[in-house]
Order: structure tokens, then sequence, then C-alpha cells
């Protein structure tokens, strides 16, 4: 691509449009998949750019203020439009943007999660804009009540929306949806908490096309299963946490007058195997049954029932519960399609239980053993023979594992993308092992103290697809490890080095070749300066999230530089750092993306410089952290003013203590 | 039976000091004419004797329970006949009483008589001085057919004592409160009782007493008791057949009376017969033993019950017994209740919406709990006291949806705003504002709220709820003149939407 950037470049745009006509522009850029390549491209030439918007179809908005440029550019194409990284936008700057191009907008999906600065007003402009509007995301927005509902309620197309903990909803809002949205397919209203029995019944009444609904810890009782039951064509049911609901309740559902594929009904306190087992005789063709954290035992009545699913049955979630050897063996048994299996918290998981488990289950891609303390290496190497197709493997806390088990998981599960070795015994020799994982795309050492750069170059040399990875307390890594990481995983998104406290302003050189670095923590490096995040901010432009707390070094320098090449930055903490007011001055000044700011502890602040630089910010904050002495000291004013715009403070009630 | 405890002392001191002079113990209520019937009528067997217990010095004893403080001479009078129950003596003083009433009454008919002339003007003057008279000839045959009462249960007494076979309860068709009498001497005694209480102060009752007193002779005197309500409520009465019950019309005196029990000694009434025997154990040991505390209608209960229904005393109401379609009410409250509802004044109204008036206190309590909660409100107007009425509502027609009581009308009236912007951003030219002269509903009802507009999209709610609960979607547009008002519109009008183009 670049290439063809260079190629172009210095051409008149007619002669390449003359060569090049605007549907073939298009098909060169569906090939076209890298975003950094994308852009490439709109830098080419305006006819470039003109048929990237005519080409593009979904858009993600990360500056509130190019938002009027960008839709006037790609209106007419757009299908969907991310906001949700705009919690400043309000209803009248949606709705501004909105009318600017009226008429013209075939939007389908609109995401505005998180993005709590919308109401009713921008909601209603929305969906008289907007008239093939078929999927709405108002997840988070925890202002949203009724009143929006109502206002949603006149996209009469509507077929997905989900209002997770929009807390304000009630009955009456849901209602609203029902009546306004008949075709709704997928609906999550979970934590909406206000919403009752009467509002599910209307709702099943009203919406007989839902498919998917995820009613996860709201208040409501059997009656409200009994009126889901009637949904025909529901295949998808989350109740997590619905503590009302008991095994009569699930009585409804054993009818099988649904479609019912998935149902999740993990920490419902008083639902027991009885209940289950009514559901698996309703529904044959079940395909993902979670039941975790839900009753303590698995009673044989239950695991003889999964027999009935042993075709359809592919994720089968039992975490907390106390699943014996025989138990295990059952499933593998019975389950031979089974594709994702969950024992998190499983106590009582032996080594002999998950080789009876894999001799049967062959096809497993997930296998979660968080806390299972007993597995051994014996248990890794059955995996590791028989689940070829492996993919996920969770071994937190598994304290008797060892880099021989993990020979075993490099060897026999090639395709595995994403291991958690969380405070586990394992060293470099096993990061030599599991480097054979060239899929490997999420690592978790975290709290693994014989990891050292010696493994880190080992990971680096094989697992070019790295996107994650957690080194937390991993002291023995030093500035070595990372230069061979940031050479080998250039795809790194996140990256914890928390309390790798042999970390220097080199290794932030090194980190700073990764450019897709979006997500970084550096607590309590003590040995980082300004330096080392200068050459952070310099080179990662795409950092949202930034964790310096008790980097005792770093200081104005660093936020300045911060300031000027972080433009995205959302979160930062720089509590305990020894920045001084125009460090703040200028951090808050400047970034307009800021939404979490931790500012705990700034002794070099005072009090009025804080607050100066607080009033002074212009974006729009939505968590802040604070030490709890200034919560007096602080004018109630200023305390008011970011409350009434949406921002929650958080008071901290530690003393200030210097960390070694 | 309630109205002759309550009448006296009513007509007494209302008549009273001008009229007569009498002595203090008459104008004690209903003392003087305890003695006799009453205390074995519906006295006797609240003292726990049951039928067989019955002998002679029982019931001198128990005579003397009712009357300890009254008469301790006549007492005395007592013990040397013990097997004669009533008092000559006492029956003496009843008569002497009741001419002095006679004379009373005469006196006060000689004063209408005398001021007839004087009477013309003040009718409601008269009216009064004629309900005296009647209430006390009410007052007077009660009184005469009660002492004459006293000598029946002597004769039944006698009767007994020679031929206790007689009195068995087996034998005894009339169960009841009643203390045993001969069978058809109880009833007679009954019915003449009964016809008394059913003509209570009304004149043509007294008529209607003369006429029917054999008729109705089967009806044993009521005991308002709400005890005895339970044994009604058990039954299924809804659809019995015509002659399979009892059927008991009591006047509206007797329905209206607050008491409906009354202390034999001080005159104090009550509501439950619970509650007199209770306040009875204040007046002396012998009210303490357990039989007296006991429960009258247990004992009676042995024997099955005539069932019995309350015809109402409003005639041509469905509830009396002349309808056509006669519906008995159950029991005595309801029969309280339904005359309370439906024939009286109905003087409780509800404070806080000022039109709502009930003739029972409970029923404004009911009603007050629930008033001004009308608060679930659908799009088509109709308003809900509960929730799930409204969503059982909405679910059963095409297109309803609750109403947010305020911001429904907000969403409505931005809609349209979106509408008018959409409409302008399509007119490129005009920028300056809104042609509002040539316009409809719209207008009429955009610039008004835009009136109220601080600018910022934020409405007045109060204008848009009525807005929108009232469906005023046809906002009255009628009453703005067109000439004058849509101008003064399009000024503010004008001046508004050129902010807000300017804002967004």
């Amino acid at each position: 691509m670049k290439r063809a950037h260079q190629q172009h470049r210095h051409q008149p745009s007619d002669a390449i449009l003359a060569a090049l006509s605007v549907d073939l522009l298009i098909q060169i850029l569906e090939r076209v998949d890298d975003p950094r390549d994308r852009k490439a491209w709109r830098l080419v030439c305006r006819d470039f750019l003109r048929a990237e918007a005519l080409h593009r179809r979904a858009l993600r908005v990360l500056r509130l203020e190019a938002l009027p440029g960008l839709l006037r550019h790609y209106a007419a194409c757009l299908d969907l439009l991310d906001l949700s990284a705009c919690p400043g936008l309000g209803d009248h700057a949606l709705a501004a943007a909105l009318f600017a191009e009226a008429g013209s907008w075939r939007l389908k999906s609109v995401s505005l999660s998180r993005a709590s600065g919308v109401g009713w007003r921008g909601l209603a402009a929305l969906a008289a804009a907007c008239p093939r509007l078929e999927s709405v995301d108002l997840s988070h927005c925890v202002g949203v009540g009724d009143r929006e509902a109502a206002a949603l309620a006149a996209a009469e197309g509507l077929r997905m929306l989900r209002l997770d903990k929009c807390l304000r909803v009630t009955d009456v809002g849901l209602a609203k949806l029902a009546v306004g949205c008949p075709a709704l397919e997928n609906l999550r209203i979970k934590w909406c908490l206000e919403i009752s029995d009467i509002g599910i019944e209307l709702l099943a009444k009203k919406c007989r096309d839902l498919r998917v609904l995820d009613i996860s810890y709201l208040k409501i009782t059997n009656s409200s299963v009994k009126s889901i039951s009637s949904l025909g064509k529901l295949e998808v049911l989350s109740m997590v946490g619905c503590s009302n609901i008991d095994d009569e309740g699930l009585q409804f559902l054993s009818d099988g007058s649904n479609s019912l594929r998935s149902i999740d009904v993990s920490r419902c306190d008083n639902v027991t195997a009885s209940g289950l087992t009514s559901v698996i005789e309703g529904h044959i063709c079940l395909q993902k049954l979670n039941v975790g954290d839900c009753f303590p035992e698995l009673a044989p009545l239950f695991l003889s029932k999964l027999n009935g699913l042993k075709d359809s049955l592919t994720v089968l979630i039992l975490d907390g519960f106390q699943v014996s050897a025989s138990s295990l063996k059952i499933i593998g048994v019975n389950c031979k399609n089974l594709s994702e299996i969950g024992l998190g918290k499983c106590k009582w998981v032996t080594d002999e239980g998950i080789s009876e488990l894999v001799a049967g289950c062959v096809n497993l891609i997930s296998i979660d053993l968080t806390c299972c303390h007993m597995l051994t290496d014996k248990a890794l190497m059955a995996i590791g023979e028989q689940c070829k197709k492996l993919v996920c493997l969770r071994l937190e806390s598994c304290n008797l594992i060892t880099h021989r088990g993990l020979e075993h998981i490099g060897t026999g599960c090639p395709s595995l993308e994403e291991i958690d070795l969380t405070d586990c015994p394992v060293t470099d020799t096993a990061m030599k092992y599991l480097s054979r994982c060239s899929e490997l795309m999420i690592l978790k050492l975290g709290l693994c103290d014989k990891i050292s750069s010696e493994g880190l170059v080992h990971i680096a040399s094989n697992c070019k697809n790295l996107y994650e990875l957690d080194l937390y307390r991993c002291i023995e890594v030093t500035d070595d490890g990372l230069a061979a990481i940031a050479t080998g995983c250039s795809k790194l998104q996140k990256f914890n080095l928390c309390y790798c406290t042999q970390i220097t302003d080199r290794g932030m050189k090194h980190l700073s070749c990764l450019e897709d670095l979006r997500d970084l923590e550096l607590r309590g490096l003590h040995h980082v300066t300004s330096l080392g995040v200068t050459s952070i901010a310099i080179g990662c432009r795409r950092l949202t999230e930034l964790d310096l707390k008790r980097c005792n070094l770093v200081d104005n320098v660093g936020l300045c530089a911060l300031a000027q090449y972080t433009g995205n930055l959302r979160q930062i903490n720089i509590s305990y750092c020894p920045v001084s007011s125009m460090g703040l001055y200028k951090l808050l000044g400047t970034l307009k993306c800021l939404q979490d700011v931790k500012l705990v502890h700034l002794t070099h602040v005072p009090v009025e410089r804080l607050e100066l630089a607080l009033r002074a910010y212009g974006g729009q904050l939505k968590k802040l952290k604070l030490f709890i002495g200034l919560r007096d000291l602080l004018s109630p004013w200023l305390i008011q003013m970011l409350q009434a715009r949406r921002c929650r403070i958080r008071w901290v009630d530690k003393p200030l203590v210097f960390s070694p | 039976m309630v109205p002759e405890r309550r009448r006296p002392p009513e007509a007494s001191s209302k008549s009273s000091s001008s009229m007569m002079s009498e002595s203090p113990r008459n104008l004690k209520p209903g003392l003087p004419f305890i003695p006799f019937d009453s205390t074995n009528l519906w006295c006797g067997d609240g003292h726990g004797r049951s039928f067989l217990e019955f002998s002679p010095p029982l019931v001198t004893q128990s005579n003397g329970l009712f009357g300890p403080d009254r008469e301790t001479k006549s007492k005395n009078q007592h013990e040397p006949s013990p097997v004669m129950d009533w008092n000559p003596r006492l029956m003496l003083s009843n008569l002497s009483f009741l001419e002095q009433k006679i004379h009373q009454v005469q006196d006060i008919v000689r004063s209408i008589i005398s001021r007839e002339d004087q009477f013309l003007d003040q009718a409601n003057e008269l009216a009064a001085q004629q309900q005296l008279v009647t209430a006390d000839l009410t007052y007077i045959i009660i009184q005469l057919i009660s002492t004459a009462g006293t000598l029946l249960p002597d004769i039944k007494n006698a009767l007994l004592s020679t031929n206790p076979a007689v009195g068995r309860p087996g034998s005894n068709q009339k169960q009841h409160e009643i203390v045993p009498v001969e069978v058809a001497k109880a009833s007679q005694h009954d019915s003449l009782i009964k016809d008394l209480n059913s003509c209570g102060g009304k004149e043509d009752g007294l008529i209607k007493c003369s006429n029917n007193s054999g008729v109705e002779a089967s009806e044993p005197i009521p005991i308002e008791d709400p005890d005895t309500k339970d044994n009604d409520d058990g039954m299924d009465g809804e659809n019995l057949p015509p002659g399979s019950y009892e059927v008991l019309q009591l006047e509206e005196e007797e329905i209206l009376a607050p008491h409906t029990h009354f202390c034999l000694i001080c005159g104090k009434g009550f509501k439950r017969d619970a509650n007199l025997r209770m306040h009875m154990r204040g007046h002396g040991d012998e009210y303490k033993s357990p039989a007296a505390l006991a429960k009258p209608s247990k004992e009676a209960s042995i024997e099955p019950q005539p069932i019995r229904r309350y015809s109402c005393p409003f005639v041509g109401c469905k509830r009396n017994k002349e309808h056509k379609k006669f519906q008995p009410l159950k029991t005595m409250l309801c029969v309280k209740n339904h005359y309370k509802r439906s024939h009286c004044d109905k003087s409780y109204t509800c404070s806080r919406c000022k039109t709502k008036k009930f003739s029972i206190i409970a029923d404004l309590k009911t009603h007050e709990k629930h008033c001004g909660r009308d608060k679930w409100i659908c799009s088509c107007g109709t308003t809900f006291s509960r929730k799930d009425k409204l969503f059982g509502h909405v679910a059963l027609f095409q297109g309803h949806a609750p109403a947010i009581p305020m911001d429904d009308a907000k969403v409505l009236v931005t809609s349209d705003k979106a509408q008018v912007s959409e409409a302008s951003s399509g007119m490129p030219g005009n920028t300056t504002g809104y042609n509002f002269s040539g316009n409809t509903s719209l207008d009429a009802q955009t610039p008004d709220i835009k009136g109220v507009d601080d600018g910022h999209g934020c409405f007045s709610p109060m204008i848009l709820d009525a807005c929108n609960i009232w469906g005023l979607t046809e906002f009255p547009h009628s009453a703005y003149e067109v000439s004058e008002s849509t101008f003064s519109f399009l000024a503010t009008g004008s001046c508004n939407s050129i902010q807000r183009n300017g804002e967004n």
C-alpha cells in the first residue's frame, strides 16, 4: 500500500481516475485491511479520500471536535457510527451533527455506550434523522431513563438494543420501547434494576420476535420467566444473578415452546439441579449452559440429563462446583462436542478428572481451570495430548504446575491464543516451551516472579501476534526483555509492567517502538523518569490508558510530553508523582479526551492550583480520584460543578506513605 | 331490644327539665326498666346458664345479679318467695311510672293544642314536639309490654319446676339467646317485642306493629353482636330459596345506633357484647365468674340456628323484603353498611379531592389511601391508580403506551421541532426563520412552546404536561387569532430559531 501511496503522490488526480475508476479504487480498498494502510490511502489524494468515504461503512469517533467534519464527510454511506469514546457528546452536538446531513442518513447501528452526555433530545433527534436505525447501544449510560427510552421508541425498526446499566429505566420506559419497537430481536437490559415483572410481561406480549434477551441482575421473579417462556423465537436467555428466580420459574421453560439454544443462570442462588434438569428436558438442542455459582454440588440426575444434550451442547460452565473425577468422566463420555468448559474455582478438580474429561472431549477449544489448586503437570499433559484445537487455557493460581506441564501444552496445542498463568510458579523454561505457540495473543504472567528477560526473549522470538502481555510484579524482568518484546511483538496493545522495578528509561525507549500500544501500566517503576515517559508519549501515539502511579521520578516534563503527543489519552493515573501545578495545567488544559483522572497525593501541587487546573479542564471528566483531605479544601462550587457535569469523585482515604 | 334502651334517655333528656319533674332515678338511662324482661331476655343466657342447669334457686340468684345496686330492698323481698320471680312492688312502681309518663305525654299534647296557632309559623318546632310524643308513646308501649312480659317467665318457671322435660333444649325449637320460655309464649313474647322494635319511633310503625304482631312471630330478637355474625358468615346465603330463611327487618334508628349493647347498671353503651361483658366485671365479683364472661352464643349454637337474613327498611330498595327480586342482607354489619351507603347522607368528604363523599368513615379512609394517586397514565389519556392495571390496558390495545407524565409531550415537541428543522434545511435560502404565517396546528403549538423555551430546548413541564395528558396534539389553535398572535409568535419564534441555528 505504501508503495501505491508513493507512486500516486506526484501525479495529478485526474490521471488516476482515468486509469482507475472509483469502482476499481473501492475494490482495491476492500483488500486493504490494516487501518494504518487505510490512513495512508486517505492521504494519497482527494479522489482516494472520496473513494474511501464511499467505501466506509463504519466509523468510530475518537475525538468529539472531529465529529462534525467526519460526519459531513462520511454521512452518506455510513452504516455504523460508534460514539462510545465521546462522553462529552451532548444532545445539541449530536442533534446538530445529525441535522447537518439530514435526509441522507443510512445509519443502521449507533453505539452510544458510555456516552453519558446524550439525553432524550439527542435520542429523539437520532430516531427522527435515521429512519433505518436497527441497532442502538446505550449500555452504561447510567443517566438514561424512561424519557430516553421513550425517545428511542420512535425508531420503529429497532431490532437490537443494549440498555445495560441504564439505571433509571423503569417498566414504563421498557413498555414504551416494547410498544414502539415491536420488531426488537435482541434486547439487553442487564442491571436495569428498576424493571420488574410487569414490564417483562408486557415486553413478552409486545415483542414476539425476541431472540436474545439479557435480564441479568434484575429483581424479577418466576412470573417473568413464565412470560418469557411464551417467546417462541427466543434463543439466548441470560439471567445472571436473578436470585428471586428458582426451580419453579425454570419449570416454565421445560415445555420447550421456545427455541432456546443458550441459557445462563449463573449466580442464581435459588436455582438447583432439578430446575436445570427441567430446562434441559425441554430443550434438547441446548448449546450453551452456564450454571456457574448456582448450587455447590452436581447432582447425578443433572449429569445424566446432560446425556440428552450430547450432540448439541458445546459450552458448559460449572464455575464454583464441587466436581468430582467421576462427574467429569460422565461429562467427557456424554458431551463429545463440548468446545468450552468452565471449571473456575472448582477446587476439588483433580488430574484424574481432567484426564477423564479431555479423553472424551477432544474438541475442547477453551478450558478454564482458574483456582483449581490441586492440578499438577499431569492434567496439562492430558490436555496437551488430547486437545489439539485448544485456543484458550486459564490456569491462574494453579500452584503446582511447572514448565514440564507447559511443555506438553506448547507441543500439543499449536493454536493456543490465550493462556493465563497468573500466580503460577513458572520459569523461563516454561516460556521457551510456550513460545512454540506462535498464535499466542494473550499472555498473563502476573506474579510469576521467576520470569526474567530470558523468558521474554523466547516469547518475542516466535509470538508475533501477541496483543496483551501482563507482567505484573515480574520483578526479574529488565530492559533487555522489553527490548525483545518491542521488536518481536509489534502488535502489542495492552502491556502491564507494574512493579517490574528493574525497568529504566532504556526500557521505555524500547517500548516506544510499539505504535499500537493503547493501555500501558507502569505503576511503581521508580527508575523511570520523565525522559522515559516522553519517549513513550512520542512513540505510542495511540495510548488511551496510562498508569504512572508511584513513578517517583516522573515530573512535569513527562506530563508535558504526554499532553503534547498522546491526544487520545482517556485514563491517566499520576497519583504520588512529583508533578507540580505546571504539569497538571498542561495535562488538563491540552488533553480533551480525558475521562478518568487519578490525582491522589500530588504533594507538589497546592490546593488552589489543583482547583484551578480542574476548573480549566474543558473536556468531560467522568471519574476523578482525589485524596479525602481535599474534600473540605476544594471549593464546594468546584465539586458541585464537577458533579453537575456527571463527574463522579472518589475520595481516597489512604495516608501518604512513600514506598521504598 | 336496643331502642328500648336507647330511647328513654333521649326522650327524657329532651323533654325533661321544663316539662316534668321526675325523680333523678328515672333520668338515669335504662335503670328503672331493667328488672323484668330485658335481663331475662338477653342477658340471661349471657351468663352462661344452660337450660338444663336452669333451676329456681339459680334464677333468683342470677336475677339478683342483674340489678344489684338497684334494689337491695327488692332483694329482701325476693327471699321469702323464691319461686315467685316477679316482684309486685316493682310492678307497681313501674306502673306508676308509666302513669307518670302518660301524664307527661298528655301535657305535651295539651301544650301543642294550646299553642297550635303559634306553631303555624314554626313548623319545625311542631315537628319536634310530634316526634317527642311519638317517642314517648312508643316508649310507654314498650314498657307496658315488657312489664307484662315479666309475668311470662314466671309461668314458665313454674312449669319447669314441676315438669322439667318441657323446657329441655331438645324439645325447644326456638333456640336462641332468650331465656327459655314455654314455646308458644316465648314466641308470642318475642313477636311483641320484635314488632315494637320494628316500629321503632315511626308512627306508621305503630300500626304495622299491631297488624303484624302474629305474622312474623317466628323471629327472635337478634342480638346485634358481631360475634353472632360469625355464624352467618359461615353459611352461603346467596342462593337460598325464599322460604328457607327468616327475614329480619330492623328500623333505621336501630341500624344507625352507635351502640347496641348497654350496661344494665350504669347504662353505658357498647358496640360489642364482649366489651360489655368486660365492662360488667367492674360492677361486682359476680360478673367475674367464667360463666358470666363466657361467650353467650356458644351454647346456643349447639342447636342448629335458623338461617337468618336481613331486610333493609327502605321500601323500594332491592334489599327490602317487599322488593320483587329481594336480595337479603347477610349480616347485621351488611345491613348497617348497606343502609348507610345507600340511604344516608354522605357526610364524609375526601380532604384531597374535595369531591368524593362517603357515608362510612372506613370507605373514606380507603379512598384517601388511593386518592390522587392516579399517576399511571396511558398515551390515550386513561388514568390508572395501579401500574399493573395500566400495563394490562397497554397490553390489550394496539399502539397504546404508558405516558411518562411530563416528558412525553417534550419528545413529541422535539420531533416536531426536528421536522421543522428538516423542512427548513430543505429550503436553503430560508435562514432567517420559519414562515409561520400559513401554518396550522404545528405552529400554533410550537411557537407557543418556544415562548417558554429558555433557549436550551428545555421546556416548561407544566404546559407540556397538559398538552400530553389530555392528548392535545390538536392544540386548541382555534383560540389563536391568526392575525395578531401568529405575528407575535413570529417575532419570538424566529428569534429563537436563529439562535438555535447558531448553536447548531
